[in-house]
């Protein structure tokens, strides 16, 4: 197999299946299940850029993914604003409040920039509570209506898995373009030697700032995808524990890569609702992983870390180029 | 607002204050020998309030014994980790490291829900009878063990750097790691040490603070935030700035409540935390430093 028909078969099999699932399966709460796997995939992209380009990971994604989720809730419930609007107005107010963190703390060498995010996560979570004439505070906010443009309502399971899929993958072209040109090539320089990158004239701290606030922006998106498809939000779901799931999936995806940490989201986020993906899977073992999951997660990281550390992206890429060799050799003969 | 009533916050901000150094302490400890932020660190002070709850459950332990075994096997928790999932990291890149820490504060903090329940679990105080009157202000009789254990703690950690040679070796490395080595000083050991010292100190303020609070398999996450702030704000690697930036921060946050108000109470430290991180990187006690190639 030559390597350009495997890197196409690498775009067109992903893209099958994704666009194939609503077709074979109708289950509602499935179909519900993948959308929320839609939805973390679009999260981590914005985080895969932030840690395998830019060398940095943030411990308060979940603040963003709330900014945007009670923004978008607030002004299409409150102010009967549209659809459209909201998830704007969410994507430029996570990014804005990115821009706020990320400027100061990224000035600083090191990695400030985890605890400055871990401590911002912590503050919009108390916020979240307590700023109850906006957010309903602990007893969440109800009645989101589905997403809508025009006459058009997303009210079925289907509808839903194409609007968040849409997002996704949007989000993941942007990606690839920012990594494939100038920016991802700086940003590599970057990962490399801060201080090379700089000798080569990159303005080091832009970059991160910059990569930082799309990120942030993506999960403001992610928060207002998740408002209107489930109808509720609470302060319990943009929690610390939330943000950490997320840098699991995006640390057990891998540097440099994107296709990594995707694949990542997808497997980690179905894999406390496996029995309602795998049919005849016991309810027992479903209800084990869910119980074990943050043991699994932790313990994942940390080996992940030891013994693989370039992650699923870095065993795909190892497992391509013996591919090559292999190849190779065999022309040879 | 009375002087009593005054003196009665400034009680709470140093009681508090005093928690947040011991875990500040911890993150001090661990900076100075490994140039890394361990996420793990309030972990540690969760394990000292459960593990003690455990010995006094399961095992029918004395409230001393209970205690101590709480401190001594978070302290093994902490040199096993290290020996475990930091060590085996030769390269001991930062950001692999902080990574590590922040998986094995989720594989603790879900550890311990599996032996220990969901629920908030108590301890007895150290010593019962009725809160102390000093000048129209309530002491509670923990809140003087508190003290007390904080003194000692700083106490004895300042005679074991400043005294013995496993001290002073730990304080070469933080100094410079390859130099210390090069006299002879056991530099993987330090970092093996350095854990176990911050565990410790992690697990004094959390077995300290149950019979106060009360103890969870969650509680560990926003007392490490806390007391990062606190190391933060004394500026970090420097044992002494971590003291007075724990005693400071609590102070700061119990004298917002009594003049501002307490709806935002757990975010103060955290706004703390940003401003320090945005206007004085080094901390208030802390000298800067500038990048060498």
């Amino acid at each position: 197999m030559s390597a350009t028909l495997r890197r196409s078969l690498a775009l067109v099999v992903p893209l099958i299946v994704v666009l194939g699932v609503p077709l074979v399966i109708d289950d509602r709460f499935v179909l519900k299940v993948l959308s929320l796997v839609g939805i973390n995939v679009l999260i981590v992209v914005g985080l895969a850029l932030l840690f395998g380009y830019a060398g940095q990971i943030s411990l308060g994604h979940a603040g963003f993914v709330g900014i945007g989720a009670y923004t978008s809730a607030f002004v299409t419930v409150r102010l009967g604003w549209p659809w459209v609007a909201g998830l704007v107005l969410a994507a430029l107010l996570a990014a804005f409040g990115g821009l706020l963190l990320a400027l100061p703390s990224l000035r600083l060498r090191g990695h400030y920039l985890a605890m400055a995010t871990l401590g911002f996560g912590e503050i919009m979570f108390i916020a979240f509570v307590e700023a109850e004439q906006i957010t309903g505070g602990v007893d969440g906010f109800r009645g989101i209506p589905y997403a809508w443009i025009g006459s058009f309502e997303f009210e079925t399971a289907e509808a839903n898995y194409w609007l968040v899929w849409l997002m996704a993958g949007l989000a993941m072209l942007i990606a690839y373009n920012i990594v494939r040109l100038r920016p991802g090539r700086a940003m590599r320089a970057l990962h490399g030697s801060e201080l090379g990158a700089k000798a080569c004239g990159i303005d080091v701290v832009r970059l991160k700032v910059q990569v930082f606030v799309i990120s942030a922006g993506m999960a403001g998106v992610a928060g207002a995808l998740y408002a209107h498809l489930i109808g509720f939000i609470s302060p319990s779901v943009f929690t610390l524990h939330f943000s950490i799931i997320l840098v699991a999936m995006t640390v057990l995806g891998g540097t440099s890569s994107i296709a990594g940490p995707v694949i990542a989201a997808v497997l980690l986020t179905m894999l406390p609702h496996l029995d309602a993906i795998v049919p005849g899977m016991p309810e027992t073992v479903a209800s084990v992983l869910q119980d074990w999951q943050a043991d699994i997660y932790g313990l994942a990281i940390i080996l992940v870390m030891l013994f693989v550390p370039g992650g699923v992206a870095g065993a795909l890429r190892r497992f391509s180029s013996r591919k090559d060799a292999s190849v190779e050799r065999s022309d040879a003969a | 607002m009375g002087s009593a009533e005054l003196l009665q916050f400034i009680v709470a901000g140093l009681k508090n204050g005093s928690i947040y150094a011991l875990v500040a302490l911890g993150f001090t400890i661990v900076f100075a020998s490994t140039g890394v932020i361990n996420f793990a660190q309030g972990e540690f002070f969760m394990l000292g309030g459960m593990l003690s709850v455990l010995a006094l459950q399961s095992l029918g332990l004395p409230l001393p014994a209970a205690i101590l075994f709480g401190v001594l096997a978070t302290t093994a928790v902490g040199v096993v980790f290290e020996l475990l999932a930091i060590r085996p990291k030769k390269d001991g890149d930062p950001l692999s490291l902080i990574i590590i820490t922040v998986g094995g504060s989720i594989l603790l903090q879900s550890l311990a829900r599996h032996m220990m329940g969901p629920d908030e679990l108590p301890v007895p105080a150290f010593t019962q009878g009725r809160s102390i009157i000093f000048a129209g202000a309530a002491i509670e009789r923990q809140t003087l063990w508190i003290w007390g254990i904080t003194f000692a703690a700083v106490l004895a950690l300042t005679i074991l750097y400043r005294k013995t040679a496993f001290g002073r070796g730990m304080r070469a490395c933080a100094i410079d790691r390859d130099g210390a080595r090069l006299v002879g000083v056991d530099a993987r050991m330090m970092v093996t040490a350095s854990f176990g010292l911050a565990a410790m100190l992690g697990a004094l303020a959390g077995a300290a603070t149950a019979p106060l609070t009360q103890t969870v398999f969650n509680g560990g996450a926003s007392i490490g935030v806390k007391g990062f702030a606190a190391a933060i704000l004394g500026g970090l690697g420097n044992p002494i700035a971590a003291v007075l930036g724990g005693l400071l921060l609590g102070l700061i946050e119990s004298l917002s409540v009594a003049f501002l108000s307490s709806t935002y109470k757990d975010a103060i430290a955290l706004v703390v935390l940003l401003l320090v991180l945005f206007l004085r990187p080094q901390g208030l006690f802390g000298r800067k430093t500038k990048e060498k190639v």
